[in-house]
């Protein structure tokens, strides 16, 4: 039986890779969030470019599939066009920390009412495993076959210091958690990001080590101080919501309650207004 | 010519009200109907360095500002020492006496008076109001009536200062240059009684995108698109145009296609660096189908360049942008009523045609502020083709080449994509479906070239004596300098560049033309070359910055014609 959330579009992951677990996460989360009242009709994704990114091509939802690194700045452009749209914006370590860092630090310092869905397998795999912005020192790739001159980002660090109202880790294996995940950045009123910790079987198989080393979090950090001790762990990895706060979101400071697509203007009631500016 | 022709400059420092002042006196030479055109001539910087503002009005028609003045207001040393040149023959100089020993002209202790009050140094810029006000010839009473109009702070000083400034003038030049007012436009909402409205070219290009149904604009500030931003914000609630400044112009453009893709109107706008960001979102809209307006307002590059200046070296820029083939649409208005139209009739065409589109201009005209006759209910109006039915496919290959547009939320899954894509919006490497989608395109792009054969692409002027070619901004510089000049000439000005209008300009192949431009290389004259097949006898270029003065390109053009 066909499955209806999937457009049938050849799957050409890597056989175990991690990105299996995402789109079987973000396909429950999708039926979840159906059951509290939000339609796949209002969901809208947009992805980048990389591996990650091919899920736009497989699941059967609105979207933009944009350019390496801008997945984040078109779905904001989304959303502030239409503000009655759930907009997740999927991104990679490469993508989203690398190409369009910037990016992701404005959405999450005017608190863009967006869900990010960071694939994060510490490799550039699409482009056959150079070394990323979460590569560990030492990576050996092919731009980097003496070993990587560079430290990686902490990018859970980096969203709470820009200022992210909800940040989450899950293992890309942890199928019902990272679903529970999903749908609650999905329903949080504000700029939320999920950062997913996904073995790339190819280029940087990590399932023993992720498996080892994941902790759950049962709930949030209180503080922003706590969140960013849970954070900057390095031996465990904790892994659930690690910080959930209320803050207006973007859209709500910039223009309240408008919605710019809804409220499309009738051409007497524009010029209207055009000619009461150019007659004053 | 000339004489028809009154121009006031006034020049100070930066953070002194120069600019202040020239809109003044371009408010009150307007508010009697008179034609006006404003030129605001500064560096990049906030306290300091030179302005000058200049203001050149006429009964008629008039395209552009005059470097001869006939007063000239020198609030600082340095106006003192650079404007000396610009007083034409007849005209007059007032200068600061505190900073200027033993000047030529009408010397006025501007400092000495300012000190009387608080902020002298801010203040100063309202001398240069007082003193045209006496040499126009209006009374004490008209000019506290105008500071009390135009100034909104302080009011009883500025009025009392402006007071003594009128009386030193006054007793010397009082009255020289009565200005008589104008026949009302006809059918003009007047501001006042049978005045004229004022709008620089940015504000038109915004006003004409919001009559076309502009939702939403997207800008990061660079000179001299700035503007276009400031004023959309000021006015976003009265408009419902809703603006955006993010982080970059990378951000710009990109949330720009989101939105569109939501289904907002979305314009974007900067200067040649910026766009040099953008460029890369530019080709993305070529493949998504986005329908994205662009407009680039330039000034002198490369790079940096010359922030506050004008030029027109990014036209071989905006035809070229983008990797990949793809339809665009690139025109430059070239005045103030142009820019407001050209606006509306892009957003429209990039929605008709899903294709992103750049609206060239340049500070000349960005930034100059001109009486203008805006027909707001002349503007289009933009409507994309609406999907109908069911069974959504987001690039339909239809026979136009134009795929229906629908918008979330739908129970239709629509996808658009920077990948080549097949119907569906699904990421294809297949030939045939990679051929099938690029003919789909190019055919959407004969159907915008078909669609440009009905709307008016190329602008003609006069009917006699020798071909002159130009475009944007500088149009209005020809038509000035051919007033002032009293030169007649067949002026060929093509509004859209791409798809560049050839079929309007088969006469002119083989043709000798003068070709007049604002680029060190002649971009502009080798393109007709190339395009139209035209013969550049000369190429009048200017790239200083500095717009063409007319009474220099009047020389200019007719040196070139003999």
């Amino acid at each position: 039986m066909r499955d209806e959330l999937l457009t049938g579009a050849e799957n050409t992951w890597c056989p175990g890779c991690g990105n299996f677990g995402i789109l079987n996460a973000v396909k429950r989360a999708v039926s979840a969030l159906e059951e509290r009242g939000i339609g796949r009709d209002r969901l809208f994704m947009t992805a980048c470019i990389g591996c990650h990114a091919k899920i736009f091509d497989y699941l059967s939802l609105s979207g933009v599939y944009a350019l390496h690194g801008r997945s984040v700045s078109v779905a904001q452009g989304v959303k502030l066009a239409n503000p009655d749209l759930k907009v997740l914006a999927f991104t990679g370590d490469g993508a989203g920390y690398g190409e369009g860092i910037a990016h992701l630090l404005f959405a999450a310092k005017r608190n863009a009412d967006i869900t990010v869905i960071v694939h994060d397998n510490g490799v550039y795999a699409l482009t056959t495993g150079q070394r990323s912005p979460t590569s560990a020192a030492g990576f050996e790739g092919p731009s980097t076959p003496q070993g990587n001159e560079e430290d990686p980002f902490n990018p859970l660090v980096l969203m709470l210091a820009a200022g992210a109202t909800f940040v989450a880790r899950e293992f890309s294996a942890r199928i019902d958690e990272l679903s529970g995940i999903i749908s609650a950045a999905v329903e949080h009123d504000g700029f939320s990001l999920v950062e997913v910790l996904q073995p790339s079987v190819t280029y940087s198989n990590t399932y023993e080590e992720y498996g080892a080393a994941v902790d759950t979090v049962r709930e949030p950090a209180a503080t922003l101080d706590d969140a960013l001790k849970l954070a900057r762990q390095k031996e465990r990895l904790p892994s659930g919501i690690l910080y959930r706060v209320e803050r207006p979101s973007h859209g709500t400071r910039l223009y309240g309650d408008r919605n710019p697509v809804a409220g499309h203007p009738s051409r007497d009631k524009r010029l209207e207004r055009v000619n009461a500016l150019v007659s004053s | 010519m000339k004489a028809e022709v009154f121009t006031y400059l006034v020049g100070g420092k930066a953070g002194e009200g120069v600019k202040k002042a020239g809109t003044i006196a371009a408010n009150m030479f307007s508010s009697t109907g008179r034609h006006v055109f404003q030129m605001d001539d500064y560096p990049s910087l906030i306290r300091g360095g030179h302005n000058f503002t200049v203001v050149s009005t006429s009964t008629r028609e008039v395209l552009s500002h005059y470097m001869g003045a006939d007063l000239v207001v020198a609030l600082d040393e340095r106006s003192y020492g650079i404007h000396r040149s610009h007083v034409a023959d007849g005209g007059v100089m007032v200068y600061n006496s505190d900073v200027v020993k033993d000047g030529e002209g009408v010397g006025v202790p501007m400092t000495t008076e300012a000190a009387k009050y608080p902020d002298a140094g801010l203040r100063i810029g309202v001398s240069g109001v007082a003193a045209l006000s006496a040499a126009i010839g209006q009374s004490p009473a008209e000019l506290a009536s105008l500071i009390e109009r135009e100034y909104k702070r302080d009011l009883e000083n500025n009025i009392a200062f402006a007071g003594a400034i009128h009386e030193h003038v006054r007793r010397s030049v009082g009255g020289r240059f009565p200005l008589t007012p104008s026949a009302a436009p006809p059918g003009a909402t007047a501001p006042g009684n049978g005045g004229r409205h004022m709008f620089t070219g940015n504000q038109a290009i915004a006003l004409g995108a919001a009559a076309a149904g502009l939702d939403m604009y997207v800008g990061y500030p660079m000179t001299p698109a700035s503007t276009v931003l400031h004023y959309l914000a000021a006015h976003e609630v009265d408009l419902g145009v809703t603006v955006v400044h993010p982080e970059s112009e990378i951000a710009v453009a990109n949330m720009a296609i989101g939105a569109a893709a939501a289904g907002a109107r979305v314009m974007v706008g900067t200067s040649g660096g910026g766009f040099a960001l953008m460029e890369e979102a530019f080709s993305f809209a070529g493949m998504a189908e986005a329908p994205l307006l662009c407009v680039l307002s330039s000034r002198p590059g490369p790079s940096t360049g010359v922030p506050t200046y004008t030029e027109q070296a990014d036209l071989r820029f905006a035809l070229n942008q983008g990797h990949g083939d793809f339809p665009r649409l690139v025109a430059s208005p070239g005045t103030v009523q142009e820019a407001f139209t050209l606006a509306a009739e892009m957003l429209a065409m990039v929605w008709t045609y899903q294709t992103p589109g750049i609206l060239l201009t340049e500070k000349h005209l960005s930034e100059s502020r001109v009486t203008a006759d805006i027909d707001v209910g002349s503007a289009a109006w933009a409507e994309p083709v609406p999907h109908k039915g069911e069974g959504y496919h987001r690039y339909r290959d239809t026979d136009d080449g134009v795929s229906p547009l629908l918008f979330p939320p739908s129970a239709e899954s629509i996808k658009w994509s920077s990948y080549e894509h097949d119907e569906a919006g699904i990421t294809t490497e297949e030939s045939d479906t990679i051929v099938a989608m690029h003919d789909k395109r190019d055919r959407k792009g004969a159907s915008l070239k078909q669609h440009l054969r009905g709307v008016r692409t190329v602008n003609r002027f006069g009917d006699d004596g020798p071909v002159i070619l130009t475009y944007g901004s500088t149009t209005m510089s020809v038509m000035e300098a051919l007033s002032a000049g009293g030169i007649g000439a067949r002026v060929v000005q093509p509004v859209y560049l791409e798809p560049f209008p050839v079929w309007e300009l088969e006469d002119l192949r083989d043709e000798s033309a003068i070709v007049v431009e604002q680029s060190s290389t002649g971009q502009f004259a080798t393109l007709m070359a190339e395009r139209a097949g035209v013969r550049p006898s000369s190429v009048i270029t200017r790239y200083d910055g500095r717009p063409f003065e007319p009474r220099e390109l009047a020389e200019a053009i007719g040196g070139a014609a003999t």
